[in-house]
């Protein structure tokens, strides 16, 4: 009875949704064999053989998460969301500092990224608030203070680890949610408004309180430099995007081909993130212009999807689930690839699906389960 | 279509949020067309400029050979110990690089037992510019330091025994004037700088043959394309276009003769037991070809290699005996007596004297009305009378005076130029001083007096201001000899390309033919026969016995500033045989002890040598001491 259930389930997947999802996986694995090669004799790092495992066990976590019903998911949102909080202040107590910022959680070489549960988190109960209010108190401004509130809480947090861009990431997640659940638009212009002010005093603040307290330009200031001033420090700070540029560019319509990139065989872009921040510009310069737009398609077939999903969804808060997902996914995705190419600042935020990464393959993964939780739990006529 | 399945909940909102979407994908497609399709050649080219290297690979320099082939000129092995700065261990900033370089040196400086010669500017300096080359530390080893390097060299990581060509003269100082040396060039070329990223500089020809072929020895250097890490060290090779050897050229000097001549100039007796200054310059009088030409002091092209201490090479530069100098091209003299033949054939040409002209020489000539002043001849007591023969064996100062003066100052330097005085032989390698005939014109525009008799008396005799070159003397000589044919004298017989491809051959070449008779130049070739044949003849010690010298002495007299006495430089032209003549010789003696003696014995000895007549040669005839 159960196992019929289930099959019933698994039977009205979205496989669409599912094959995009697989390709991505495949050219991940592929390409961040690729980042690690660095010539024939060379020694190749494992972190190809790390992402197949991260992929299956992400591919449990995805089974999981789609097949059991969203809507009692989201019953336990305040859970989830104070384990969220909790992992966060937990990082930033006993955190390890690498580069700099406490944002890994670990223990014997293993570690997870509390930011990334987070902005499920949020996602989720964020939706779940929004799902339960009638259209009529949607439409207050309280509404819109409270979301603000749910969303700052970790906000703030991230901010603290440092981790600006995944931060970030909570701002247009809350406000498609809030947008698409139906809050006046004057509402949300005043909050944008509010957001902009705040951050146009704190963050300039908070550098200056750092760079006091350090003595060190702040590296985010650099990226926010190189991004308006291309040719700022192209040694230091302007390194990276210099070279991503050129990664990119030499690519050229039908790229270097596969192994071939240059600029990553002999190290020109940064060994360090190039499997995480800057795989495109691997794949970009190895398949060219016809493999960016291969990938570009695949995450086009992911998001759409996502909106079709959220558009079917049987109640409002199948529909937030999804478009939320599908908003966090797409800043994820044009924040990595712009800044590759010099169209967005250089942030750490990573490819879904593609970069490497256990703990933003497991979120991402969670987040399309999701996604397929809500189209297999649609109404069907 | 699926990913548009109608939607159960109309709303707007998501509509837009799908627009926003869309407009983003499109925006990230047509920035992605922008940098890789209109913009991907601008980063190829970034892409290539990064990493891309060129260095230049100097070619091997071509080898000098003389006619017979015997090696001048070649290049051999230098074993040097070399670092490559990027096996140093892990290296990735610039400001370890000299710490890094310097701890490394400084165990193989203990190791070999060899003191450090490089300094941190030095490996700056190779880093920034020639980074993945090898750095050359030590230089030129010995064999059994070769041998201990060989033996640590497993324990000294980075560095390497390499093996560089080295520019070699096997003959050692022979010729060295002629063959001439290589440095550094100072001057590389701009474009070839621009176009290589690491300049390997060719060695370049500095002097003689070394640097009239420079272009032909050099070669055209190859090229190593190489890509490289962002550290500036080689990741890869791309490839390699080898360079082209440089050709070969062939001399007319036969290295046989060339030593006599240097033997023989050398062991002259010089006065005040100095180191010798001369020159020899030996011509083949039926082509033009230079035999041999020798200069004193001289020099070993040899140290001039990167090996070499600076002090040294400075050394040889600042030596006040001037060893670089060729002084059979490049220094200039007064010809005294060996200048009378010409003015004898000028007298003779322009018909204003005649052979059976008289003269009684009484030791001195009044000239004008400087009765205070006579003008002396070189034999005070006076020579008697005298024809033109006896007056060119005994080389009379006197006859030549009245004669001289009868011939007129015009003739006379017609006669010089038609010989090539004044002028440069056109000798092939150049270098070459062009000495000075005097006119009454210059002597108006450069001293600003007019020119008088005895300008022209003391003309006649080769004083005044004349000055030569002993190879333009030599050339006389061989004009003499070639009974009035002057000819181009050339030292490279021949330049081919390394793959044997002739580009250059040196010929016989035809300069003038003089403006006089045969009688009248057999007239004077007879009297130079005299001059080294007759018992009294001035020349008499450069006689051989068994073949027929004629020729010619000369002493000029000349003052060292600041010293009372004067020197003799002692010349003799000649040329034998008389009859069918091969050779033509001029020597010259900056400060000869016995005067114009010393210069016709070493003539005496070299023809003797030249010929195959050695023990036969007349010897010093015991007696009477002949002057001019």
């Amino acid at each position: 009875m159960k196992i019929k259930y289930y099959t019933e389930l698994v039977r009205r997947m979205d496989w669409l949704l599912f094959s995009a999802m697989a390709a991505l996986a495949v050219a991940s694995v592929l390409f961040i064999y690729s980042a690690s090669y660095h010539g024939p004799g060379q020694p190749i790092r494992d972190f190809y053989k790390m992402q197949m495992v991260w992929f299956v066990v992400g591919l449990l976590i995805y089974l999981v998460v789609s097949l059991v019903d969203y809507r009692l998911i989201c019953q336990w949102a305040t859970v989830w969301y104070a384990v969220a909080i909790g992992l966060l202040v937990l990082v930033l107590m006993t955190g390890q500092m690498i580069y700099g910022a406490r944002r890994w959680l670990g223990w014997h070489g293993f570690g997870i990224q509390p930011a990334e549960t987070a902005k499920l988190a949020t996602l989720l109960t964020v939706s779940y608030y929004l799902f339960h209010h009638t259209l009529q108190s949607r439409r207050q401004l309280k509404t819109v203070w409270v979301t603000v509130v749910m969303m700052a809480v970790p906000f703030v947090l991230i901010m603290l680890e440092p981790d600006l861009g995944s931060a970030l990431v909570l701002i247009p997640i809350c406000f498609g949610l809030m947008f698409v659940a139906g809050v006046r638009g004057k509402h949300l212009a005043l909050a944008v408004a509010l957001g902009i002010v705040l951050a146009g005093v704190g963050l300039p603040i908070m550098w200056k309180l750092k760079e006091n307290r350090t003595g060190r330009r702040d590296y985010q200031k650099d990226r926010l430099t190189v991004f308006f001033h291309r040719d700022y420090d192209p040694l230091g700070a302007g390194w990276n995007l210099n070279q991503s540029l050129i990664a990119v560019g030499s690519g050229g319509m039908t790229g270097k081909g596969y192994l071939q990139g240059t600029q990553n065989l002999l190290g020109y872009l940064p060994r360090s993130v190039t499997p995480n921040d800057f795989l495109f510009s691997v794949i970009a310069e190895e398949e060219g212009f016809i493999g960016s737009v291969v990938i570009i398609l695949l995450y086009a077939v992911l998001l759409f999807s996502g909106l079709r999903i959220a558009a079917n969804a049987r109640d409002r808060l199948g529909m937030l689930l999804a478009t939320g997902v599908v908003v966090m996914l797409f800043f994820h995705i044009f924040i990595n690839v712009g800044m590759t190419i010099g169209l967005m600042p250089v942030t750490g935020l990573p490819l879904p699906l593609l970069s490497y990464g256990g703990s933003f393959v497991l979120a991402s993964m969670t987040a399309l389960g999701l996604l397929q939780n809500v189209w297999i739990h649609r109404r069907i006529y | 279509m699926i990913i548009s399945a109608p939607a159960r909940e109309h709303n707007p909102r998501l509509r837009a949020v799908g627009t926003i979407i869309a407009s983003g994908l499109l925006v990230l497609v047509v920035a992605l067309w922008r940098v890789q399709v209109v913009r991907g050649g601008d980063y190829d080219n970034k892409q290539e400029n990064q990493s891309l290297r060129r260095i230049r690979v100097p070619a091997a320099r071509g080898e000098i050979v003389d006619r017979n082939g015997v090696i001048l000129a070649n290049n051999r092995p230098s074993y040097d110990v070399a670092i490559y700065l990027d096996q140093l261990g892990h290296v990735s900033k610039k400001t370890n690089i000299v710490r890094v370089a310097q701890a490394n040196l400084g165990v193989m400086s203990a190791a070999l037992g060899m003191p450090l010669t490089i300094t941190d500017n030095d490996v700056l300096s190779h880093y920034e510019r020639r980074g993945p080359l090898p750095l050359p530390v030590w230089r030129d080893l010995r064999p059994e330091q070769v041998a201990a390097f060989a033996e640590r060299a497993s324990n000294l990581p980075g560095a390497d025994l390499i093996v560089m060509p080295v520019r070699q003269y096997p003959q050692g100082p022979l010729a060295a004037h002629l063959l001439g040396y290589v440095g550094r060039a100072d001057e590389n070329d701009e474009d070839e700088i621009e176009k290589f990223y690491y300049y390997q500089p060719d060695r370049v020809g500095r002097q003689g043959v070394e640097r009239a072929c420079d272009e032909y020895l050099r070669g055209s250097p190859g090229g190593r394309t190489i890509r490289v890490n962002p550290a500036g060290f080689v990741a890869e090779d791309l490839g390699e276009k080898e360079a082209e050897q440089g050709g070969r050229v062939t001399l007319t000097i036969d290295v046989r003769l060339q030593r006599i001549v240097e033997k023989e100039l050398a062991a002259a007796p010089s006065s005040d037991g100095k180191e010798l200054s001369g020159a020899v310059v030996l011509l083949d009088v039926r082509t033009g070809e230079v035999l041999a030409m020798a200069s004193l002091p001289s020099f070993d092209p040899n140290i001039f290699n990167p090996g070499t201490p600076a002090q040294t090479i400075n050394a040889v530069f600042n030596d006040p005996g001037h060893p670089m100098l060729n002084r059979a091209t490049s220094a200039r003299y007064p010809p005294g007596s060996t200048f009378k033949p010409i003015t004898l054939l000028a007298g003779l040409a322009s018909g204003a004297i005649s052979p059976q002209d008289t003269v009684t020489c009484s030791g001195s000539i009044v000239i004008g009305n400087w009765q205070k002043h006579p003008f002396h001849c070189w034999n005070h007591s006076g020579h008697g009378p005298l024809n033109a023969y006896s007056a060119i064996t005994e080389s009379c100062d006197v006859w030549f005076y009245e004669e001289g003066m009868k011939t007129g100052v015009d003739a006379i330097t017609k006669m010089a130029a038609e010989f090539g005085l004044g002028q440069p032989t056109g000798f092939d390698i150049g270098n070459e001083i062009r000495g000075l005939v005097p006119t009454p014109a210059w002597k108006r525009e450069q001293q600003g007096t007019q020119w008088w008799e005895g300008d022209t008396a003391q003309l006649s005799i080769g004083q005044s201001y004349l000055l030569v070159t002993p190879l333009q003397m030599a050339c006389v000589a061989a004009t003499f000899a070639d009974r009035g044919t002057a000819l181009h004298p050339y030292v490279v017989q021949r330049i081919e390309t390394a793959d044997g491809q002739v580009v250059h051959e040196g010929q016989l070449d035809v300069r003038a033919r003089l403006d006089a008779t045969p009688q009248q130049i057999e007239l004077v070739r007879h009297a130079m026969l005299g001059a080294v044949q007759e018992s009294y003849g001035t020349a008499h010690r450069a006689a051989v016995k068994g073949l027929s010298v004629a020729g010619k002495t000369g002493t000029a007299q000349y003052k060292v500033a600041g010293q009372e006495s004067t020197r003799d430089r002692a010349w003799f032209i000649g040329f034998a045989p008389y009859d069918q003549p091969q050779v033509a010789i001029s020597v010259l003696i900056e400060a000869a002890r016995d005067g114009s003696h010393t210069a016709a014995a070493v003539a005496s000895a070299i023809f003797a040598q030249v010929f195959g007549k050695e023990g036969e040669r007349s010897g010093a005839v015991e007696g009477r001491v002949y002057e001019d």
